[in-house]
């Protein structure tokens, strides 16, 4: 009885209200949204390639440049670098895209740990393919300015931008290693503050389904 | 299936289960996130999703899928993009005219206070069974086995008609 009672409480529920839907126009606006969806993670992966891209054409003209040899090589290493950052951030993206709602919210809720998982590795890796090793290239690339009049190079651009003096490397080194230090922060705090505690609701609904 | 996206397919689906939609939507949805909210973006979903859908289960049992799997992300704040969107134009939520009896009213507050005593998981179960869906239904929206389904329907329900009783009796 009382069960029955409850089924007509929860049904009689959505009858305060009416609900009407014009599905022609809805259609328009579902698939507008659609669009303006797809229209920014384009954006978003053109500003990420482009942003790559515009760094390895300026690491190019360096290399290209610039006459010390150490320098020449952490140029190379960075075009390496930038490289390995498209194609990084393209693979997590095809497997962040996955649509999971049509599963069962055992397959979903699996699917949905496994692609923070993913987010959580990449992060928690970030120190060490993200933050390190350009630091490392742009201290080699610091590091290895020398004296442009030992090589009879002249360029007045890149003499100005350069640090080529002593002073100038300390304090171009310390604001990379601050600027580096920041992006691990980061990445850190998003780890634990976002993506950590998804996870761990998603292994207590786990857990919750698993228990009888 | 090219009949899929077709118009009048998609409205006959939304049209069958707008209000079961919105009763799950109702349960889940928490401020700033108002029912409606999580109604048009469980009808996005669906939209999206229709081309997946292999009809292994009724279209009405994987629309429950969509609802249960939207709401309860948006619960957990697993998907902060989509805390709040835009609202489409094209759906309309009207309150009746009609005077809304008092009593029904009460009694539908109480359930939703002793539901909200339960943890997410049991909540979409009892959602899916205070909505008539069979054990099989169930077994297919979640993937839980029915038997393990029944052992925690008979815990649930339990719990819930100790909350409830007092209240409405």
């Amino acid at each position: 009885m009382l069960e029955q009672e409850l089924k007509d409480i929860w049904n009689n529920s959505s009858q305060t209200g009416q609900i009407s839907i014009e599905t022609n126009q809805l259609v328009e606006e579902l698939n507008t949204k659609i669009i303006s969806i797809q229209k920014k993670i384009r954006i978003r992966d053109n500003t990420e390639i482009t942003a790559s891209v515009i760094g390895i054409l300026i690491f190019g003209y360096l290399f290209y440049e610039i006459p010390f040899p150490i320098t020449k090589a952490a140029c190379a290493l960075a075009i390496i670098w930038f490289v390995f950052i498209i194609f990084k951030f393209r693979k997590s993206k095809i497997q962040n895209t996955k649509n999971s709602f049509h599963l069962s919210l055992t397959k979903q809720l699996k699917q949905q740990k496994a692609t923070m998982q993913q987010q959580a590795d990449l992060l928690d890796s970030a120190t060490y393919w993200y933050a390190i090793p350009p630091f490392i290239m742009n201290f080699i690339f610091i590091l290895g300015l020398g004296n442009p009049s030992d090589y009879n190079w002249v360029n007045s651009l890149a003499e100005n931008i350069l640090p080529l003096s002593v002073n100038l490397k300390t304090v171009t080194i310390i604001g990379l290693a601050l600027f580096y230090a920041y992006a691990i922060w980061i990445n850190k705090r998003a780890l634990n503050k976002d993506v950590k505690p998804t996870i761990e609701s998603i292994e207590k609904m786990q857990q919750q389904i698993k228990n009888e | 299936m090219g009949k899929q996206k077709d118009d009048k397919y998609f409205e006959g689906i939304l049209e069958r289960n707008k209000y079961k939609i919105y009763r799950i939507c109702n349960i889940y949805a928490v401020a700033p996130i108002e029912p409606q909210d999580l109604f048009q973006e469980v009808v996005f979903q669906i939209w999206k999703s229709l081309d997946k859908f292999k009809g292994k289960s009724s279209i009405d049992t994987w629309v429950y899928k969509i609802s249960i799997n939207v709401c309860l992300r948006s619960k957990m704040k697993f998907d902060k993009s989509n805390n709040k969107t835009d609202r489409f134009e094209s759906i309309h939520f009207t309150p009746i005219e009609k005077e809304i009896d008092a009593s029904k009213q009460e009694k539908f507050t109480y359930l939703k206070e002793c539901i909200s005593t339960l943890n997410e998981t049991d909540t979409s179960l009892i959602v899916l069974y205070l909505d008539d869906l069979s054990y099989k239904e169930i077994a297919a929206v979640t993937g839980l086995s029915e038997n393990h389904i029944a052992v925690k329907m008979k815990r649930i329900r339990k719990k819930l008609f100790e909350c409830i009783t007092p209240k409405i009796t």
